[in-house]
């Protein structure tokens, strides 16, 4: 059904960047050499089943650990296990399956059991097939089975919510996601989900500005009554667990622990699509689209690449300039940093945007017209000209300043807390239950208190750090959460820490 | 640009080499900054918005052109004399602090010293203006630490200062405009002063383009109202306060006026005489010194809207908005503390 459309308090929309990707998939070529990360998603990290000088071929689970949360991980390649060593990937150390490849066939090997028509298949074959294809770790809390995938089990989910909104500066393209028979895939790996979770009610969050693919899907669940279908206005950061389950459920989210807890499920098309290919198609998860975009790449596509191929490869040829742009993974206001071309990439990647380095000096940038300068005040030209695409780059456009208290920041929030009041107690060092009173608990990092501040003051720094030191001295964020919510799945969430 | 480039350059290589002058970094780096811009890359939201202090000044600076051309244009070429005395005593105040601090010179001071002159009397000496504006951005801004920590407005300190220090030159020296109304007579009396007096209501037309006596900046109300809406819609300043002040300014003196013909102006005459527009829009809606919350501006606004018709009404001053906004200034962190604890009480 088909409800009206809805938005939330704060938050800002940015417009029409420069190097969207183009909906266009071009699958790269199969790596002479991978690096298989054993810990992908949401996920602890798992043990290696397999050891140097094993052959393994392209589907073959070579990490598995039953006991704690996980999920199997895949060798994305047909080859020989060269080595497994501890690296350093994304700031923590965890085990690396090095893998040569042998044979540069397509071929994947089908997971046993899968059946085309999957609604013959019983519920415990599914969930086995979608632990075993690995789906099961895909977003922030994973897909529940009775293996341990994710903190709940999967009759514990009251709602399920699939979204596709794109808030994000640089999105996947949802057009190509969803594209051909996918679209029909994508609805039936809803139903699939459906199957797995019984009492959850299902709700599709879709990108407000695609009218035509509401339209295709109001059509195809008309007759449907478990499943709701929300335009949401793309307005960053929409797309955020913490932002979706108060706008689509009227529901308050409990701020630093995640959607399980209080039994809400909350994943992407790309891991929807997953569970089809899993169940109806067999199919482990080896493969994901990327969108390779950003002013700094010379294509602005989409890739189908193997996990496990590493970012110089990907890249190699791929970038514009004599100075290296700074690459970002999956978002430009929260993202981690890429500097690193030897790491590998993993089933959690989405974006990788690549952005100029801009230090460059500008003659009285500040009266410039700005034509294609973003701002969240309207004194630039490019908010009478919303067609002309903005540049994003790394220069801070401006110098720091005392803060005037102009309050963007706290009409911006989309929590509703006041950055530049909480910045102000942290910095002078008032760390104590007025902060928390203040609700810095329910920041939820989005960045954009700090993207919008015209003294360029780094809000989210400060944030952070009052975090930090708050739960130093013993304030914890339990006390604001745990007597206002019924929290699920509390004992095993300690186990994985977040992403 | 190269010969910009150049002079600071050389100006910079002069500097270093003398013990004295290099005291004088900040205003070279000011100068700097403002030609050239920044050269400093982000770090965590790997973007930043365009906006920066330069530019939230300088709009605010761009939306009081109107109302600055057509004071040069009223009053002559004293105002200009003015603005630009205003301008370099408060710039050398700014200046002396940014060097005993050792910090960066601020961009706020772009403003106050444009707001200064446009609030004093057409005909006020220049070494009054110099007097006015040295204290009023010694004691309105920098004792209590520079931008963003004042917690009144340097422009208003120092008008207030000068109404009290010297009444006669503030009060009594009003000429009328060169255009619209004759000569350049002095005629004393200022439309609210007419009120208080003898309970003329100027027409309204007068007083929306400018054909009447008032502070340099304030008479020509059409550019002020064209520059405040500008504002509002490039979010620079906030519509609360403007929204709360000028509707409390017309709803309450409407009322009264009822009952005291003579004590209380009509709303709309309240509204279109004195400051009100100019301190509505540009001095009320000062980020640092009006509240921030958003039920704090509400407040703010109504209060001083109530303050300004009272002070008009009942006290021996013609005009109350000055001390209004002095007085919403002083309460604007007892405003926000009471708006914060309402919001954030312990359930």
């Amino acid at each position: 059904m088909l409800k009206p459309f809805r938005t939330f308090k704060g938050g800002y929309r940015f417009k029409n960047y420069a190097g969207q990707p183009a909906p266009v998939l071009i699958e790269a070529d199969i790596p002479k050499q991978v690096v298989v990360p054993l810990r992908q998603g949401f996920s602890s990290e798992v043990k290696a089943t397999v050891k140097a000088g094993d052959a393994v071929f392209a589907g073959q689970i070579i990490g598995r650990d039953d006991e704690s949360i996980s999920s199997p991980v895949h060798s994305p390649v047909n080859g020989i296990v060269e080595n497994i060593k501890r690296m350093n990937y994304f700031k923590r150390d965890i085990n690396m399956v090095l893998i040569r490849t042998t044979n540069s066939s397509r071929e994947i090997t089908r997971l046993p059991g899968y059946a085309s028509e999957w609604w013959k298949l019983s519920n415990e074959k599914i969930e086995e097939l979608i632990y075993l294809s690995g789906v099961s770790s895909l977003d922030r809390e994973g897909i529940p089975t009775r293996f341990k995938s994710s903190i709940v089990q999967p009759a514990d989910v009251n709602h399920l919510i699939i979204h596709g909104v794109g808030s994000e500066p640089y999105n996947i393209s949802l057009d190509l996601l969803l594209e051909g028979k996918n679209f029909l895939n994508f609805f039936e790996g809803i139903k699939i989900l459906k199957r797995l979770m019984p009492n959850s009610k299902v709700h599709l969050a879709l990108n407000a500005r695609k009218p035509k693919l509401i339209e295709q899907f109001v059509k195809l669940t008309s007759q449907i009554e478990w499943l709701d279908i929300y335009p949401l206005e793309p307005k960053y950061p929409q797309g955020y667990d913490e932002i979706l389950v108060p706008t689509i459920l009227h529901q308050k989210f409990p701020y630093g622990y995640s959607a399980a807890n209080i039994g809400i499920v909350v994943l992407n098309i790309q891991a929807v699509l997953g569970v089809y290919k899993a169940v109806a198609e067999g199919l482990p998860l080896i493969e994901r689209i990327i969108a390779f975009c950003g002013p700094a790449m010379k294509e602005n596509i989409h890739l189908k690449v193997r996990t496990g191929t590493l970012l110089g490869d990907l890249f190699y040829g791929k970038l514009k300039g004599e100075r290296p742009p700074r690459v970002v993974l999956n978002s430009l206001l929260t993202g981690v940093l890429m500097n690193d071309f030897s790491l590998p990439i993993d089933r959690s990647f989405t974006q990788i945007i690549a952005i100029e380095e801009n230090n460059k000096r500008e003659f009285l940038s500040f009266m410039r017209p700005g034509l294609r300068r973003d701002s969240y005040t309207r004194t630039f030209l490019s908010k009478l000209f919303p067609n002309i695409k903005k540049i994003a780059d790394t220069n801070q456009h401006g110098e720091e300043r005392p803060c005037i208290t102009c309050n963007f920041c706290e009409e911006i929030c989309p929590v509703g807390i006041i950055p530049h009041l909480l910045s102000k107690y942290v910095k002078k060092g008032f760390i104590d239950e007025t902060i928390m009173n203040y609700g810095i608990f329910n920041c939820i990092e989005c960045g954009l208190c700090s993207f919008v501040c015209p003294s360029k003051i780094p809000l989210v720094k400060y944030m952070k750090a009052g975090h930090e030191k708050l739960i130093m001295q013993g304030c914890d964020q339990a006390q604001c959460i745990l007597p206002y919510f019924n929290l699920k799945g509390l004992e095993e969430y300690r186990g994985v820490t977040k992403l | 640009m190269k010969l910009i480039k150049d002079v600071l350059g050389n100006l910079n290589g002069v500097i270093q080499k003398n013990k004295f002058l290099a005291k004088f970094k900040p205003v070279l780096n000011a100068m700097d900054e403002f030609f050239f811009g920044t050269s400093r890359v982000t770090s965590l939201p790997y973007i930043l918005d365009y906006i920066d202090i330069k530019r939230f000044m300088s709009f605010v600076v761009i939306a009081l052109i109107p109302a600055t051309l057509a004071a040069i244009y009223f009053w002559g070429l004293h105002i200009l004399a003015m603005i630009i005395v205003s301008y370099a005593f408060g710039g050398m105040v700014e200046v002396a602090f940014a060097i005993t601090r050792k910090k960066e010179i601020h961009e706020g001071f772009l403003v106050t010293g444009l707001i200064f002159p446009l609030i004093l009397p057409p005909a006020t000496p220049l070494w009054v203006v110099a007097v006015g504006v040295v204290f009023g951005v010694l004691f309105g801004k920098e004792v209590f630490g520079g931008t963003g920590r004042n917690i009144f407005n340097p422009a208003i300190v120092g008008r207030v200062f000068l109404t009290i220090a010297f009444p006669k030159i503030m009060t009594l020296n009003w000429p009328l405009p060169s255009i619209g109304v004759g000569a350049d007579a002095i005629t004393g009396a200022t439309p609210l002063a007419l009120f208080k007096s003898q309970s003329i209501v100027n027409s309204y037309s007068n007083l929306l383009f400018g054909f009447c006596s008032g502070s340099a900046g304030e008479t020509f109300r059409i550019g002020l109202i064209a520059g405040g809406i500008f504002l509002i819609l490039t979010r620079i300043i906030d519509w609360r306060i403007p929204l709360a002040a000028l509707s409390t300014i017309f709803v309450f003196p409407h009322l009264s006026n009822h009952f005291f013909h003579t004590t209380f102006a009509p709303g709309l005459f309240q509204i279109l005489s004195g400051g009100v527009l100019l301190g509505a829009f540009f001095m009320a809606t000062d980020p640092v010194t009006a509240p921030f919350t958003k039920s704090g501006r509400w407040i703010g606004g109504i209060f001083l809207g109530v303050l300004t018709v009272l002070i008009r009404g009942l006290s021996g001053y013609v005009e109350g908005l000055v001390f209004s906004i002095l007085l919403l200034n002083a309460c604007t962190p007892l405003i926000d503390t009471l708006v914060l604890k309402v919001r954030y009480r312990r359930k």
